[in-house]
């Protein structure tokens, strides 16, 4: 038996660690792991963290259920294959050419830096990092014989190479690095330099899109050839597991990597290669069937069940629920080349004056969300909270706003304006969440006397619909992004550079171009603040989308899945610490 | 009269129509008595069977089932009766030219039929989305089409025995049109046929919609079909089971009242069935 503290002990002990963390004399993890050496358990730890304020306490909903501990909760077992159910369909695991990347990315790849469970930036395939004084150049120490799943050198010089063709090849790349001027090789080193000093540079280098991959399996696939079986036949990176099979609408398999060096992530607790033998992700997008699947022992760890069964599983012994603010967002596009009708900014401020967001967080998400009133979720880091000044769901503001621009009721109730009758064609995805986000909206839009004629199609089509030049892009689509972080991807949804992909409104506005140039260049922590308050403000009056709500990302598990540990700062959770108590 | 007084004792004609008069009662009637479907009270979602103010229960968006479900029946109704009576109609006609005029038209007219029958109805239905969009256009498109074609395939096989028997030969002999034999002699012996026929591909036209619907093919949000309804709830089949079981019974009901009619009218229209069922009933 282990020794035994008295009640009194581990209350005073506790407040001490208490103050210890409140003070910033020891980290957050430490602080946790005091805790659970005090003999309390891992979730009441994580109330009494969320409680003292830690830099996930705003951010996270709650964990419910049983433990969800690492190694420390024992010895770990090798072996078994974790079934990890999914809630998107996958897309090819290439780095370069996807449009979407799916957590079989966390297994297969590494980045070269990464986010810790307090949002700190961490390495990861990189020994370290140093960023200059003046901040415009950044130096990432690369491992000395490094080798990649094929055996091929991952050294400094394959790094760049990869780096580089990341920045100039993929598309989200380009858009994403503007003020990057180019990487190059310096012994060990991984050199960026920028065009100037930039707070947001790390951020892409952290994402999926980022992917360190053995360029030359990546060109001996085929590279951007449409044609290329990289990411789908094969894939070739660093990370603790190997590609096994990749099939669409069905699953993913990756196999443990026998020759992982360990990972260079601090808050990695597993020195070596993968406990796990294998991971397998099915797809399931049949919304009620994930829970199911989970409480019927068909899957050990779930992403993404449906808020109408978060109750149940919650109350499930046998579970564990994660769940925290996704950097996430639902928008409608209003395409600017149908000037009739979204043109004018009064009329835009109608439309969202229309919607009951909050209603729609209760309704859709059952409460998992938050209402936005500007293009970022509640939660991020530089949220503007001014931004909630406008939005607000106010049927007589919109109705006063829409007079204003000049709509008047036709004989129907639908509006009319120089002979146009507010009457347009909008896209959604064939996907529940969203499907009824659209229909609410078009209910809603109809109380104001707007029609909107929402179509039903598949993803692939969607995107098809809503990327046209001109009038070939629908008038508006209901678009979920998702992206860790929102501004990096926000300012390329609205910025005239990115017409008419991914900026399907096809807005060209001086302000928010300006806002974006601004946000590229800041270089301290309150330029990057003022820049960020200043595009918010700007998108949340002019509206070059109607923002709608975001969601919590949300997790299960059996508890006997150990180490397991999706946060806040990463989009899907990392594999090598992942064990079965089984 | 005694034909109606025949259709009164008969049981499963009875039942069916009981069940199809309130079926086409709620559907003429239950939207203007629940209200409009598209009403959203985004804070009443998925209220059970019986809550106050919403009679079936309420949808995620707290939109009243019993408006759904009835516009729902409206469109199911609509859909199966407009699309296999046009199917009766137009699978008659053909039928009838094919079995009675033969020769390179009946070989043309059947290669199409067997070429159009291979296809599963799903598949002709995917196929009509592809190239005129979803909605509710292609799947009267596929379900019209595949009936007619159904229609077709028994009336000519019908026509063929029919134009072999003696009042035919002695009509042609008499010199009648082709036009007048058809319409005269072999029309009234296939129509009672295509009638009965007609009731069972109404069947297949209520399921074939709501099975569409279901897959996403048919009627599109925010106009509610009980395909679809069946559809939306399975997503909160735990929290809410009515919002899947209430348009899933009424489809149920629909189909059965249809067959019901369908063998109900087999009995009672079918002259040797009939006779079989008299020399039963004396014996």
């Amino acid at each position: 038996m282990g020794s035994q503290h008295s009640p009194g002990d581990v209350v005073q002990a506790a407040s001490d660690l208490v103050a210890s963390y409140q003070n910033g004399k020891i980290s957050r993890r430490q602080f946790g792991k005091g805790l659970i050496g005090l003999g309390i358990g891992a979730t009441a730890a994580s109330v009494i963290l969320a409680a003292c304020g830690g830099s996930d306490s705003k951010t996270t909903p709650g964990t419910s259920g049983g433990t969800s501990g690492g190694a420390s909760e024992g010895t770990p077992k090798v072996g078994g294959t974790l079934r990890e159910g999914y809630n998107r369909d996958i897309s090819k695991l290439d780095p370069i050419t996807t449009n979407w990347y799916d957590p079989a990315f966390s297994a297969i790849y590494e980045t070269i830096v990464t986010d810790d469970p307090d949002g700190k930036t961490v390495a990861q395939f990189a020994k370290s990092f140093t960023v200059s004084d003046d901040g415009l150049t950044y130096t990432f120490e690369i491992p000395e014989g490094s080798v990649s799943h094929s055996g091929g050198a991952m050294g400094a010089k394959q790094i760049a190479d990869v780096l580089t063709t990341i920045k100039e090849k993929s598309f989200i790349g380009g858009v994403s690095t503007v003020p990057m001027e180019g990487y190059s090789v310096d012994g060990n080193n991984v050199i960026l330099k920028m065009k100037n000093a930039w707070l947001g540079a790390l951020n892409p280098h952290k994402t999926g899109y980022w992917g360190l991959l053995n360029i030359d399996t990546w060109n001996a696939a085929g590279g951007l050839d449409p044609k290329s079986t990289y990411g789908t036949a094969s894939a070739d990176g660093t990370g603790p597991f190997t590609f096994g099979e990749w099939v669409p609408g069905s699953h993913t398999l990756v196999n443990r990597w026998d020759n992982y060096p360990g990972s260079n992530t601090p808050y990695i607790t597993n020195p070596g290669k993968a406990y796990l033998d294998a991971i397998r992700w099915s797809v399931i997008t049949e919304a009620g069937q994930r829970a199911t699947q989970l409480e019927g022992g068909e899957l050990d760890t779930l992403i993404g069940p449906s808020y109408a069964d978060l109750e149940r599983l919650k109350g499930n012994k046998e579970l564990t629920v994660i769940q925290h603010p996704e950097w996430s967002g639902f928008q409608l596009s209003m395409n600017r080349d149908y000037p009739e009708f979204f043109g004018d900014v009064e009329t835009r401020q109608g439309l969202s004056h229309a919607i009951n967001r909050q209603g729609l967080v209760d309704a859709v998400l059952f409460g998992n969300g938050d209402a936005t009133y500007g293009p970022f979720p509640k939660t991020d880091r530089q949220y503007e909270t001014k931004v909630e000044e406008f939005n607000q769901f106010d049927v007589a503001k919109s109705k006063d706003l829409l007079a204003k621009a000049g709509w008047t009721a036709g004989s129907d109730g639908i509006l009319e304006r120089n002979g146009t009758r507010f009457e347009f064609a909008a896209v959604v995805e064939d996907e529940t969440t969203q499907k009824l986000i659209a229909e609410a909206v078009t209910q809603q839009f109809k109380e104001v006397g707007v029609s909107a004629k929402f179509e039903v199609v598949d993803r692939a089509v969607a995107f098809e619909k809503e990327s046209g030049e001109g009038q070939k892009a629908a008038p508006m689509s209901l678009f979920f992004w998702l992206w860790p972080v929102p501004l990096d991807i926000l300012v390329i949804f609205s910025s005239s550079e990115t017409i008419p992909v991914p900026n399907f409104s096809h807005v060209k506005d001086d302000k928010i171009d300006s806002a974006v140039a601004e946000w590229r260049k800041s270089g301290t922590a309150d330029a990057a603040q003022k820049a960020s308050s200043n595009f918010q403000l700007l998108w949340a009056e002019t509206l070059p989308y109607i923002p709608l709500m975001n969601q919590y990302a949300t997790f299960a598990h059996q508890n006997y899945v150990k180490g397991w540990q999706p946060f806040v700062w990463l989009l899907y959770p990392l594999y090598n610490d992942v064990w079965m108590d089984k | 009269m005694n034909r109606f007084r025949r259709a009164l004792k008969n049981k499963q004609l009875v039942i069916g129509s009981i069940i199809a008069l309130v079926i086409v009662v709620l559907g003429i009637f239950g939207p203007a008595i629940f209200g409009d479907y598209a009403k959203q009270d985004l804070l009443r979602g998925h209220k059970p069977l019986g809550t106050s103010g919403a009679f079936f229960g309420t949808d995620a968006l707290g939109r009243s089932l019993a408006a759904r479900a009835t516009f729902g029946i409206r469109i199911s109704l609509l859909v199966a009766i407009s699309v296999t009576g046009l199917a009766m109609v137009l699978g008659t006609i053909i039928g009838l030219i094919a079995g009675y005029v033969k020769g390179v038209i009946d070989g043309v007219i059947s290669l199409l039929i067997d070429f159009i029958w291979g296809f599963p109805l799903i598949l002709v239905a995917v196929l009509a989305a592809a190239s005129i969009g979803s909605g509710l256009l292609p799947v009267i498109f596929a379900v019209g089409l595949v009936n007619t074609v159904a229609i077709a395939r028994v009336v000519r096989g019908e026509v063929l025995g029919i134009s072999e028997k003696d009042f035919v030969v002695a009509a042609k002999a008499g010199g009648y049109s082709t036009m007048r034999i058809i319409t005269k002699h072999i029309a009234p012996n296939v129509i009672p046929v295509a009638l009965v026929l007609s009731s069972y591909y109404v069947a297949v036209a209520i399921i074939a919609e709501a099975a569409l619907s279901f897959v996403g093919l048919g009627a599109q949000p925010p106009l509610p079909s009980l395909g679809q309804m069946v559809s939306e709830g399975r997503n909160y089949m735990r929290l809410n089971h009515w919002e899947s079981t209430i348009p899933g019974v009424i489809i149920f009901a629909m189909v059965l009242s249809v067959s019901l009619i369908g063998d109900g009218l087999r009995d009672l229209l079918d002259p040797r069935l009939r006779t079989a069922l008299e020399r039963a009933r004396v014996k």
